[in-house]
């Protein structure tokens, strides 16, 4: 158990962190050298200006037309996403691991708020599965890979309830937390889940083309 | 009236003695516990003292309840009658001295390859 | 799980795709995508492709979905899934039938009108996806035949309609002799250097609509604007090679066109009434040339109509009584924001404006632009059928007294003209070139 945790809790840390902080910025530079190579387009009509007036109005729930036609989406992806992020990176136990190992620490959420937003996560990610099973708009496009992406985002979460709660296997369980967690962190930057790094440019591209060169909105 | 009192005060003082006396008999120890943490995220860690030190072969009271000074620490003094927040102040912040329990217990755990180290196996339910 | 990428069922029968994908062999389409792809595509269709989490967001965004009972072969993912995905997926190994579908789907079942950009929380540019499947099916010949036949015509005459260059030149003295007759001293000034305005139409006005060059010279002649058309090959703002994927050829006729405007040395270039020649010239001709804007400012009609009311240089003599409703154009209003000017020159123009829903950037396509109504008769039920969404929006905005559309693009026009008649809507249509000259004061 020693080795086995000290493996996952130690060596696999240091793994992920080098494999997702060096894929985000491999796969942004990779891109942003392709994108002056052959699509400079982009950085001529980049603006700052209708870039960033795009992206607020897509962060701020309900801030687009889409987002009002689809209300039980938009909460539901909203509270996704901010549980996504907070979650791991407040929770108490996490900033307990860091303090011991870097003596840094910051601001933590209390224990029953985490609980409640992990079961926002998990729950969010059961509605988008039932989504993806039936809305024929949504079914026509999934492939394996899109439940396997789903199943990377659960089961940190999943695992993290588990092993808290200290249902049966709780140890085994506590393992395959840490596990799938730094999984999820390696997939972010080379999987679909890149949209964390590439959301602000294909936004604000958008936001760009549209505010500065067709004097339109585009939400 | 003065009899009442009489007996309310040593209830009291029964009460005040049995709290000091479990708290710092050492033959009752079963949890980890700090009076400086007000409210627990976790269940106190599951600690049999007397058992834990004859399997971990341990006789000396300062390798845990350790005296420091001006950063030294002080070789043959102990501290068995000290809460670790006494010195190990919280300050509002529970993080530290948490860090400083798991270091002491997970820590040591570790470097000897033996005992729990995994959150669930201490804070049990 | 899956669905599968292809579903097609409907026999292909246009000429030019079922004769152009007669000549394929596997190692040409597999060559030729390839080399689009490499050469061409980079960063954008990289990221849009992988960041794509196959949400299904844009789904409601496209008419085509809407209209046929929220099929999701029909909605913009679903579109590119059975084409660039299956195409990158495949890495190029796919067959002519493939092709085939591939061509029918992105030049007939698209418009091109960008209102899933405005959908995608992403903000992925679904319309370039499947420009450069138009872009593939250009390079291995096959197109639809109408279409391709006025590109042919754009690149032999450099105008849509094979406007021969002396016929132009007599269209417009014809026009100009009709509008004597009502205003005596009336010209249509050809080739005058230093003129402030350069007017310039699409191929089908001096081809089959020439009273809109009538109304457009009472309207300059009215307003005493300095204003020219060229007597050459320049003269036509259209570009169908933009939509059939023949870019060489769309830069070459926005040059011509530039240079035409340059030689006269005019100041601006004011447009007639279209939304794709706007779109040609303002956003993507331009940029093919390496010209971030336009090397000479270009007006849209909207926004010139708006300037000659704003400036009182045109007087309404008496409004137009029916109640209008305004449909916005995709490039004029997703692509510049004209959607208040419209609807500035409508009140200015009009008794009562009654507006459909949605509107302004949200308006529904008219399912004819973005070349699919140049794709002719064979794929006419396709962009009918494929915009039942269009006529319930226009019944729903009729119900409320709205008995006359305001259309200012051609392609729009076209459109709902087919729907309006399709569906039993028994509205009129008219340009704001139309409504203006029918209240304005004209001089005597």
């Amino acid at each position: 158990m020693h080795d086995i945790y000290n493996f996952v809790s130690g060596t696999l840390v240091w793994v992920s962190f080098i494999l997702f902080t060096g894929g985000c910025v491999y796969r942004f530079v990779s891109m942003a050298a392709l994108a002056k190579k052959k699509d400079p387009v982009i950085y001529e009509y980049m603006s700052l200006r209708y870039a960033l007036r795009s992206i607020f109005h897509w962060i701020i729930p309900f801030g687009s037309e889409n987002m009002k036609m689809h209300p039980v989406f938009t909460i539901v992806t909203f509270a996704f996403h901010i549980c996504l992020i907070f979650v791991p990176l407040f929770l108490f136990a996490h900033i307990i691991l860091i303090k011991e190992s870097w003596n840094i620490s910051w601001w933590f959420l209390s224990d029953s708020i985490a609980d409640v937003m992990t079961l926002i996560v998990v729950g969010s990610c059961i509605y988008f599965l039932v989504r993806r099973i039936t809305q024929p708009e949504v079914k026509f496009l999934t492939s394996i890979s899109d439940y396997l992406i789903l199943a990377v985002v659960a089961a940190p979460f999943i695992t993290g309830f588990w092993t808290y709660h200290q249902f049966p296997g709780h140890k085994f369980v506590g393992i395959i937390h840490i596990l799938s967690g730094e999984i999820m962190l390696v997939a972010i930057p080379f999987t679909r889940l890149s949209h964390m790094i590439f959301f602000a440019f294909t936004r604000g591209y958008m936001g760009s083309e549209f505010g500065a060169i067709r004097h339109a909105k585009d939400w | 009236m003065k009899k009442k009192s009489w007996i309310l005060y040593s209830i009291a003082v029964t009460a005040v003695a049995v709290v000091v006396v479990t708290a710092y008999s050492q033959e009752n120890v079963k949890y980890v516990q700090d009076s400086a943490f007000k409210t627990k995220m976790r269940p106190g860690a599951v600690f049999l003292h007397d058992e834990h030190n004859e399997k971990a072969e341990i006789d000396d009271c300062g390798t845990c309840h350790h005296l420091y000074k001006d950063g030294v620490k002080i070789e043959d003094e102990t501290s068995e009658d000290m809460e670790c927040s006494e010195c190990h102040k919280i300050n509002g912040n529970p993080v530290p001295l948490v860090a400083k329990y798991h270091l002491r217990c997970k820590g040591c755990h570790e470097e000897k390859k033996a005992g729990p180290v995994m959150c669930s196996e201490c804070h049990v339910k | 799980m899956a669905e599968p990428a292809v579903n097609n069922t409907k026999q292909i029968t246009d000429e030019g795709i079922v004769r152009g994908a007669s000549k394929l062999t596997p190692e040409k389409i597999e060559r030729v995508i390839n080399s689009v792809l490499k050469a061409e595509t980079g960063a954008r269709l990289k990221t849009y492709v992988d960041i794509c989490v196959h949400c299904g967001l844009c789904s409601e965004a496209c008419h085509f979905y809407l209209s046929h009972d929220n099929d999701p072969r029909f909605s913009p993912a679903g579109k590119v899934k059975q084409t660039i995905w299956e195409i990158l997926n495949r890495k190029g190994k796919v067959d002519a039938e493939f092709i085939k579908r591939a061509a029918e789907i992105a030049s007939t079942e698209c418009n091109l009108c960008r209102r899933c950009a405005m959908y995608c929380p992403f903000g992925i540019d679904i319309a370039y996806l499947l420009i450069t499947m138009r872009r593939i099916c250009h390079k291995l010949g096959v197109t639809p035949q109408y279409i391709q036949d006025t590109a042919h015509s754009h690149s032999a005459t450099i105008n849509q309609m094979w406007v021969k260059d002396d016929e132009w030149i007599d269209s417009l003295m014809w026009q100009e002799d009709e509008a004597r007759g009502e205003i005596p001293n009336l010209r249509i000034p050809l080739e005058k250097e230093g003129a402030e305005i350069y007017y310039s139409v699409i191929g089908p006005e001096p081809k089959f609509r020439a009273q809109l060059i009538y109304q457009a010279a009472v309207i300059m002649n009215a307003s005493g604007v300095d204003w020219t058309m060229p007597a050459t090959p320049g003269w036509d703002n259209s570009d169908m090679c933009m939509f059939t994927g023949d870019f060489e050829m769309m830069a070459r006729l926005k040059k011509i066109h530039f240079e035409s405007a340059a030689r006269l040395k005019v100041k601006k270039i004011v447009m007639g009434e279209c939304g794709h020649a706007f779109r040609s010239v303002y956003d993507v001709g331009n940029r093919a040339l390496g010209w971030k804007m336009p090397p000479i400012p270009v007006v849209h009609s909207i926004e010139f109509f708006y300037e000659l009311i704003r400036d009182g240089k045109i007087k309404i003599a008496k409004k137009y009584e029916k109640p209008v409703t305004f449909n916005d154009p995709c490039n004029m209003v997703r692509g510049r924001g004209l959607h208040e000017m419209g609807r500035f020159v409508t009140n200015a123009t009009c008794e009562k404006l009654i507006e459909m829903h949605p509107n302004r950037e949200h308006n529904y396509c008219c399912s004819a632009g973005g070349g699919v109504i140049n794709c002719g008769p064979p794929y006419k039920k396709t962009r009918v059928d494929g915009n039942r969404i269009k006529a319930e929006q226009l019944f729903a905005a009729k119900a409320r007294g709205a008995k006359t559309i305001i259309a200012p693009c051609h392609n729009c026009h076209g459109g709902l003209e087919d729907i309006v008649h399709h569906y039993g809507l028994d509205m009129d249509i008219k340009f704001l070139g139309d409504i203006i000259y029918e209240t304005m004061e004209k001089p005597e």
